[in-house]
């Protein structure tokens, strides 16, 4: 919808020769108003207790979120692809570094928990 | 020795004009341009991979102590984060079109919207001032020097948990949450600092009217750093205020 308004803009506002792509000031306001309304959402999950279901809810909102700012704000649609895989790239390895080092220490933990009640144990015979 | 002469003033004169901004170890404006940006990119990758190791040291107290981010966050006040994120992501705005402003060499929105964008850094920090003074007031610190009195704490916690006490939260290890907090937020705000300062930097530059279509990569690649610093307060909102 806003493709016909974006050309519109860009054949009128954007000078010769200019480097890159100018965004739509109307662009830039409808994203605005999307990452507002995505953090009344989020805000209004998190008044419902859903149990886990609140890490997954805020964190996916946080997700979309950021994709929008990405892709809109810092031009990552129009800009090239290369920079686009770094971005990814390093989500990615955040991503892997958090879920590895998340599966691991759940995966000892009930060591811990024998390791506290062994140390509990004489002291209380 | 006369045709030497003439040969080498001809060359010079299809030469194409260098533009001034153009520095000598670049062929052109885009490659300038294209180079800076992606420097900047894998700095911002980079950045990430930084408080990567923050969301991790979260992600695993939470995950092996969750009654202990349950009690804690009670202490975040949830009105003065979401002020917050609001703040940012309207400064998220004017930094984008900052940018758009000298892409279209308009010097006077420029001015404005850089003004804007630090006025906005700072009124975050304002409200996090807010925040760190009473949490540092009531004693609401990291590790063992976690030291809240009964009476000072929130009172929605006493309403939902009438027989808690200080103590049974320090002894549970509230503290490694503001650990965990304090260090996260902290350096968040840090780069907020270093925001303002690139901010600055940018107003005077446009002042003395830098910037034109082609040559505008150091507002850009501010604006792209400030939507990184947005990125993670993004995330950090969610994780530390809302769940609980």
């Amino acid at each position: 919808m806003s493709e016909a308004h974006a050309a519109h803009d860009d054949h009128h506002g954007q000078l010769p020769g200019t480097i890159g792509h100018v965004s739509p000031w109307q662009t830039l306001v409808k994203v605005l108003v999307t990452l507002l309304i995505l953090t009344v959402i989020t805000v209004g999950i998190a008044q419902i207790d859903l149990g886990r279901l609140n890490v997954v809810g805020a964190i996916g909102v946080a997700c979309i979120k950021a994709s929008v700012v990405t892709l809109w704000f810092m031009h990552l649609r129009y800009d090239k692809r290369f920079n686009f895989f770094i971005l990814i790239g390093s989500f990615a390895l955040v991503a892997w570094m958090i879920g590895y080092i998340l599966f691991d220490t759940m995966l000892y933990q009930h060591n811990v928990q024998d390791y506290k009640r062994d140390r509990q144990a004489p002291a209380t015979p | 020795m006369s045709t030497g002469v003439a040969e080498h003033d001809t060359k010079h004169e299809t030469l194409p004009a260098r533009p001034p901004e153009l520095a000598m170890h670049f062929d052109n404006m885009h490659q300038q341009f294209h180079s800076g940006k992606l420097g900047m990119w894998l700095f911002l990758g980079q950045e990430l991979l930084f408080f990567c190791g923050l969301f991790t040291a979260y992600a695993v107290y939470r995950g092996n102590h969750q009654e202990m981010f349950h009690y804690a966050h009670y202490f975040l006040d949830t009105k003065m984060g979401a002020a917050n994120t609001v703040v940012l992501l309207v400064s998220s705005l004017t930094a984008a079109w900052s940018v758009r402003c000298a892409m279209l060499e308009q010097r006077k929105g420029l001015l404005i919207t850089l003004a804007l964008t630090f006025l906005c850094a700072g009124a975050f920090m304002v409200v996090k001032y807010f925040e760190y003074a009473h949490k540092l007031h009531i004693g609401a610190v990291w590790g063992g020097g976690f030291h809240v009195q009964t009476a000072d704490l929130p009172p929605e916690l006493l309403a939902k948990y009438p027989e808690m006490t200080g103590e049974k939260l320090k002894d549970m290890g509230v503290g490694s949450f503001f650990a965990v907090y304090f260090c996260m937020t902290g350096l968040h705000g840090l780069h907020v600092l270093v925001g303002m300062g690139l901010y600055i930097w940018l107003f005077i530059r446009a002042l003395k009217g830098h910037f034109n279509r082609r040559w505008y990569g150091a507002v850009d690649n501010v604006a792209l750093y400030w939507h990184i610093v947005d990125i993670i307060w993004i995330f950090l909102f969610p994780l530390l205020y809302l769940i609980g």
